[in-house]
């Protein structure tokens, strides 16, 4: 806090947002129906479990008054024009202090340049495709207000590639489907690939959402010699997939994207996606109290035994306490003060993910990490078993269990 | 290509092309009785196999809910006859067109409000391990799909043709003037050709739920599939169907596999437009001459 | 002139006030909005073309959208093509794919129909989907829209150019429907037959207008494009297609207004969806008009209950939703549906048939009056018969699978003959005449004309060559009025540049067409009402209207069927007048009837057939008496109903 105006600007901003009553206002947006509504409707509950935590403990402590936060939820259905008509709506809203969300790599292009342009701060979580944040380095923005808070696909296919390596396994078929999420996430892919040099793709091919029979993709693989097939597409193609790879005989393991960790593929393969391997940021066990906690409080709010996505929700989660810490610090509901205590977060947050030390900083359009809160070691490989995701490998657990203890 | 990749393709397909034969079948049902087709079927197809779907989960087993959802497709296919089919009949109108499309609208819409836009799994007590027959894989699902089709088929012919209801069907599809003078009601056949049309759609819905998930988004791909087929094979041509619909299946299998799986619908519907064209009364079906 | 001024009046206040809208709207959602509402409505007039005024279930509409907003977004992208030239070539592109799937696609009727516009969507879906490399696939294109002659276009500006095209549409399309093609429109979706029997292309007029429709689809496509700024294969569904059908169908099918209202209510319907308190206002007004209406209806008994109950049924449960539904948005497919359901049902002429029938009786606007009828000398020139055969029939056979309707048939018609056929029901005569007039192709043998070739292939061919014709079964033009049934007849006569007629310079051509009608009118004695619907019109009526539309061909061989089926007695004897006048004006008639008194009357050889073949001929007398035609057909002395008359 340098100059006197600067200041006095400040301290007339914040007057002006608590005059404007004891709410700050966050917009909840993303997939809450159509083919990515368990990634989507996870994301907003874990989400909500912590908004309902801050507001019942009285608010976000800010001046001598504690504001109390307001959500706005909307639905793009994973529909890149409702996500484009969204996103202009919250736009126009002056006393919007923030959104959260976005599962789909096409809506974040389609909407996120209406939030950028009047320079409100986004929280994009789960949404992982590559493309979301590498757009504004390409258009060369100098001051970005849009954060992401999840693996990106650029950590997701390094941790696949280092799978495969890790198996010995060198001949893979790569499916993937035609959104801009699959065709993003295959550009990913094939770059690790060439830069690792050990792993051959025989067979590369691409699916639509919606079909429901991958037998010729499948066959593709099989007569290519495949011994691990790689899939990037929404959780019930990948189920189809893993059925039709059961069916024709290939026993390969199945690796895919965090999308898969989601009850649609699980339900949906039943048998047969047992051993599927996808990163995943958070895994549903209670690998330590703080952690078991969070499951328990979850589990009796929504009144389920298991969560439907529980990556999405813990992100969900996770990024309220983030953005209610940014809030604090900037002791300001307005959007431009968020962003910037964002960018120097200075007290630690105490997640269920992870203790987030200044997980973000100065945007910088040559490193595109600044606005990105997760790194590779941050990630585990998830394995399904049994209609639950579970840890692939155990040494993890105590990886992850460290990182939630302080 | 090799000769086994080739043989999975098309037998894999064919399979699935017996689920469009049967609901094409539930057109010719229609079409034999009041040279009307229900453009709304393929939702008929999936409200009751959505239907089904909640009556599995309310906990009842498999051998029950079937004849439920086969019950809940003929109900419907009735109230698809009174509301859409019936008034068009009488004022000897194509206005049917049009209705059906907006009954299976508001279907679709009140199905994804019930059951979400989403496809969802469907339980099956039929195991999914396949088995190899000459190095082809079969699942026991496909072969129940292929089963229960040509049963259902089979069983309705038999029924047209060995009892005396059947007959009279016959009879007003033949010509429906000269049936009403014999005491056969052609309201009272059209309501029945209805009811089994919803019944064989609920069967294909129920058979294919389990390979290919099920929800709203379903109903308009299987249903213009389903047209190519009962076009292409032609409208009156019973069991024409049959071998179209396996062959169009094969098809498409085939087209994913060399040009794209994108591209898997586009031979039929190329072959439905040209066969509208060339042979508008289809592969099998008979034409007729106006008279002036 | 007063008539006028009203209507070209409302027409440019609408535009004025469409055009001042924007000074008033604030926000760019607003103006969004506002810009589409001319894009659809240029839609929907494309759509209203084929639905409406050809009657056909057009379920492709929506493809012509996707790819005339793909043409004109990727020319814009890929070539640097300008605003203009882009848009001109997004309607040719639609214009040429109309054509090309109108071409097997019209040979078909209501259900097949339907099917193949519904096919070739998906196939369009498809290609836009999966030619990636060109249009991006499923991730959509994004781009800006280009300059309009060189000047980047503001918001406002774009709409404005928009309106500016939507006017100019509707011009063309008034004009255009206002002349002859639109009378052709509509002869064809009542009668296809008589449309080609009159000499007008039946099918030749389908593949025009539906390619037209397309055309302007695809104009408005470029539009959308360029208004959103973005595209996905994935907006182009069939659910949008329902939501294009509603519109035409609400607003009224054959109406420009009605398009413009259907454009309107799709518009707004998802923000008024999303206001509870204004859609439940409406639901309740739709109730409540259905309501009234159905009551009305069942106490007059006028239609079947089911046409007044079902539409009180689906808007009951559009107002219960309006008022028990979370998120009426969620239900907007539901709520289409209820609409077109009723509206389909209880109000088949949409909101500006209705508006029409209640306001036009208040506002009584009176149609223009016609001109004075020209002489019959005018509308019928005196034709000089050449010596020999009109008419030559060679073995002409015509076979319907094993039945041999025609068996070996040959005779000759004199130039300026009156020539009868009689014979017993089911002995080929029918079946002879639509061979000769062009309907059927012969199974063998020759059928020539006078100065044309032999075996003429089709009702419009034989109509140009010269042979016109009224049929047993009246296949008139039902929904137009007398005057433009025999406008229609009267095509050839006065064919107006195409372009002339859309600039609206049309009318010195009407008006002498018009003339030209009524005289024909007169000569049958119909001139009195000649604004009259044609099927309004009683059977006897009914038939003499056939007869002057057969006669505004100015044939060389005029053929009756059956005439005076149906005549009292005083109408049979107008009607010999009037076949003697013709006979006097120089045509060749063929006559075929059962009334033995008006055929020994006029005709001057009567050919007689029985089981497809020629059983007499020579003059009327000579036959009466021959034995093989009392045998078989008017009865042996004797016989009970013997004598004179039908038999």
């Amino acid at each position: 806090m340098g100059s006197p105006p600067l200041f006095t600007l400040i301290l007339a901003l914040s007057a002006l947002s608590l005059r404007a009553g004891d709410t700050l206002l966050i917009a909840l947006t993303g997939a809450f129906s159509g083919g990515s509504a368990t990634q989507g409707t996870s994301m907003r509950d874990g989400a909500r479990l912590a908004i309902q935590e801050i507001n019942a403990a009285g608010g976000i402590p800010v001046g001598r008054h504690h504001l109390r936060i307001r959500v706005l939820e909307r639905d793009d259905e994973g529909k890149n024009e409702r996500g484009a008509l969204i996103a202009q709506e919250l736009a126009s809203m002056a006393a919007l202090s923030g959104v959260i969300g976005t599962v789909n790599t096409g809506v974040a292009l389609a909407g996120d340049k209406y939030f950028e342009h009047k320079g409100i701060t986004k929280l994009v979580t789960p949404c992982a495709g590559s493309q979301c944040m590498a757009q504004w380095s390409r258009a060369g923005v100098r001051n970005l207000s849009i954060f992401r808070f999840g693996v990106n696909d650029g950590i997701q296919s390094a941790m696949a590639v280092a799978e495969l390596t890790r198996r010995g396994l060198t001949r893979v078929a790569l499916l993937h489907d035609s959104t801009n999420y699959g065709v993003s996430g295959r550009d990913d892919l094939l770059r690790e690939i060439r830069a690792q040099g050990k792993v051959q793709v025989v067979a590369l091919e691409k699916f639509n959402m919606g079909d429901r029979d991958m037998t010729a993709q499948l066959l593709k693989a099989r007569t290519g010699g495949a011994q691990a097939v790689l899939v990037w597409g929404q959780g019930l193609e990948a189920a189809i997939i893993a059925n039709g790879m059961a069916k024709l005989g290939l026993k390969v393991p199945l690796i895919g994207s965090s999308a898969l960790a989601s009850s649609n593929f699980t339900e949906t393969a039943g048998r047969n996606g047992n051993g599927t391997l996808m990163p995943e940021t958070f895994i549903e066990e209670p690998i330590n109290p703080p952690v078991a906690a969070f499951l328990a409080r979850f589990h009796k709010a929504y009144r389920v035994t298991r969560i439907a996505a529980p990556m999405a929700a813990a992100q969900g989660y996770d990024c309220v306490k983030i953005f209610a810490a940014a809030v604090q610090q900037a002791q300001s509901a307005d959007t431009r003060r968020i962003k910037e205590a964002l960018e120097d977060l200075r007290e630690p947050v105490a997640g269920v993910i992870a203790i987030w030390r200044h997980p973000f900083s100065r945007w910088n359009p040559a490193d595109l990490q600044t606005h990105e809160a997760f790194r590779q070691d941050q990630a585990v490989m998830g394995m399904v078993l049994d209609g639950r995701i579970v840890f692939s490998d155990p040494a993890d657990r105590d990886r992850l269990s460290r990182a939630t203890t302080p | 290509m090799d000769i086994l990749s080739f043989g999975q393709l098309v037998v894999s397909g064919a399979f699935m092309g017996l689920v469009y034969a049967l609901i094409a079948y539930g057109f010719q049902l229609t079409y034999a009785t009041s040279r009307t087709t229900n453009f709304g079927q393929g939702e008929l197809v999936t409200a009751s196999a959505l239907v089904a779907l909640s009556i599995t989960h309310l906990g009842l087993p498999y051998g029950l809910m079937l004849p439920c959802g086969l019950g809940f497709g003929a109900l419907a296919g009735l109230a698809m006859e009174r509301t859409a089919v019936r008034i068009a009949l009488q004022e000897k109108s194509e206005g049917w067109i049009m209705l059906t499309i907006i009954v299976g609208l508001f279907i679709h819409s009140t199905c994804e409000n019930i059951w979400g836009q989403a496809d969802r799994p469907f339980p099956t007590p039929i195991p999914s391990e396949a088995f190899q027959v000459l190095g082809i894989a079969i699942t026991p699902l496909e072969l129940s799909v292929a089963l229960g089709a040509l049963g259902v088929m089979g069983l309705i012919e038999l029924f047209k043709r060995r009892t005396l209801l059947g007959k009279a069907v016959q009879a007003v599809a033949a010509d429906p003037e000269a049936a009403g003078l014999m005491g056969i009601s052609a309201r009272r056949a059209v309501m029945l050709s209805y009811a089994l049309s919803g019944m064989v759609a609920a069967l294909a819905g129920i058979l294919v739920a389990p390979i290919t998930t099920v929800g709203p988004p379903m109903a308009s791909g299987l249903v213009l599939k389903a047209f190519s087929v009962a076009v292409v094979a032609g409208l009156d041509s019973g069991f024409g169907a049959i071998l179209v619909g396996m062959f169009l299946g094969g098809l498409e299998n085939l087209t994913s596999f060399l040009v794209g799986s994108g591209w898997r619908e586009t031979p039929g519907l190329a072959l439905l437009i040209l066969t509208l064209a060339v042979r508008p009364n289809g592969l099998f079906g008979r034409a007729a001459i106006r008279k002036v | 002139m007063r008539r006028f001024l009203f209507l070209r009046g409302a027409e440019a206040l609408a535009l004025a006030l469409l055009a001042a809208l924007p000074l008033a709207v604030h926000t760019p959602y607003a103006l969004g909005l506002l810009t589409l509402l001319p894009i659809y409505g240029v839609l929907l007039i494309g759509l209203d073309v084929s639905v409406g005024y050809l009657g056909l279930i057009n379920l492709g509409q929506v493809g012509f959208l996707g790819l005339g907003a793909y043409t004109a977004a990727l020319l814009a992208i890929r070539l640097g093509w300008g605003l203009l030239a882009s848009l001109a070539a997004a309607s040719g592109a639609g214009l040429a794919l109309g054509c090309l799937l109108a071409l097997p696609a019209l040979r078909l009727q209501g259900p097949p129909f339907a099917l193949a516009t519904l096919s070739f969507s998906a196939l369009a879906a498809t290609a836009l989907n999966e030619l990636e490399g060109l249009t991006g696939g499923a991730r959509g294109l994004s781009f800006t829209h280009p300059a309009c002659l060189g000047a980047a276009l503001e918001p406002r500006a774009f709409f404005w150019l928009c309106l500016a095209v939507l006017a100019l549409v509707w011009t063309a399309m008034r004009n255009l429907l206002a002349g002859h093609p639109g009378r052709a429109f509509e002869a064809l979706r009542d009668s296809p037959i008589a449309t080609d029997a009159m000499g007008v292309g039946s099918y030749r007029h389908k593949v025009a207008g539906f390619a037209l429709g397309s055309a302007l689809g695809s104009l408005a496509g470029g539009l959308y494009a360029f208004q959103f700024q973005h595209l996905q294969p994935q907006v182009f569904t069939h659910e949008f297609m329902a939501v294009l059908l509603l519109g035409v169908i609400l607003g009224g099918r054959r109406s420009l207004w009605g398009a413009l209202a259907g454009a309107t209510v799709v518009v707004l319907l998802p923000n008024l969806l999303s206001v509870r308190p204004v859609f439940s206002v409406l639901a309740g007004a739709g109730l409540l008009a259905s309501l009234v209406a159905g009551v009305r209806r069942l106490r007059r008994r006028t239609v079947d209950p089911f046409r007044a109950l079902a539409p009180i049924c689906a808007t009951a449960l559009l107002a219960a939703g309006a008022l028990l539904a979370r998120r009426t948005e969620d239900w907007r497919l539901a709520v289409f549906a209820l609409i077109l359901f009723a509206v389909v049902v209880g109000l088949p002429d949409g909101l500006m048939g209705f508006a029409a029938r209640s306001l036009g009786g208040m506002l009584r606007v009176p149609p223009p009056p016609l001109p004075a009828p020209a002489s019959l000398e005018q509308a019928l020139p005196l034709r000089l018969p050449a010596p020999g055969a009109v008419l030559e029939v060679e073995e002409l056979r015509r076979h319907f699978g094993g039945v041999k309707a025609v068996d070996g048939i040959t005779f000759a018609i004199q130039d300026g003959a009156i020539h009868g056929l009689i014979g017993p029901n089911g002995s080929g005569k029918s079946t002879l005449v639509n061979v000769v007039s062009g309907l059927y192709p012969p199974s063998s043998g020759r059928v020539r004309l006078r100065g044309a070739r032999a075996n003429l292939p089709g009702l419009v061919a034989a109509a140009r060559a010269g042979i016109a014709r009224t049929f047993q079964n009246l296949e008139l033009f039902g929904g137009l009025s007398v005057l433009d049934n025999v406008m229609v007849g009267l095509n050839s006569g006065f064919r107006q540049p195409l372009a002339l007629t859309v600039a609206g310079l049309g009318e010195p051509g009407e008006r002498r067409a018009q003339a030209d009608a009524l005289a024909l009118l007169a000569f049958v004695g119909l001139e009195g009402q000649a604004r009259e619907r044609a099927r309004d019109l009683p059977s006897g009526a009914q038939r003499f209207l056939e007869l002057a539309r057969a006669l505004a061909r100015r044939p060389s061989l005029l053929i009756l069927d059956e005439p005076a089926a149906g005549l009292a007695l005083p109408d049979v004897r107008r009607l010999i007048g009037m076949i003697r006048t013709i006979h006097q004006r120089g045509i060749t008639v063929l006559l075929i009837e059962h009334h033995m008194d008006v055929v020994t009357e006029l005709c001057h050889r009567v050919t007689v057939l029985d089981g497809g073949r020629l059983l007499a001929e020579g003059p009327p007398e000579a036959v009466k008496r021959d034995p093989r035609v009392l045998e078989a057909y008017l009865g042996l002395p004797g016989e009970p109903g013997n004598g004179e008359g039908t038999p």
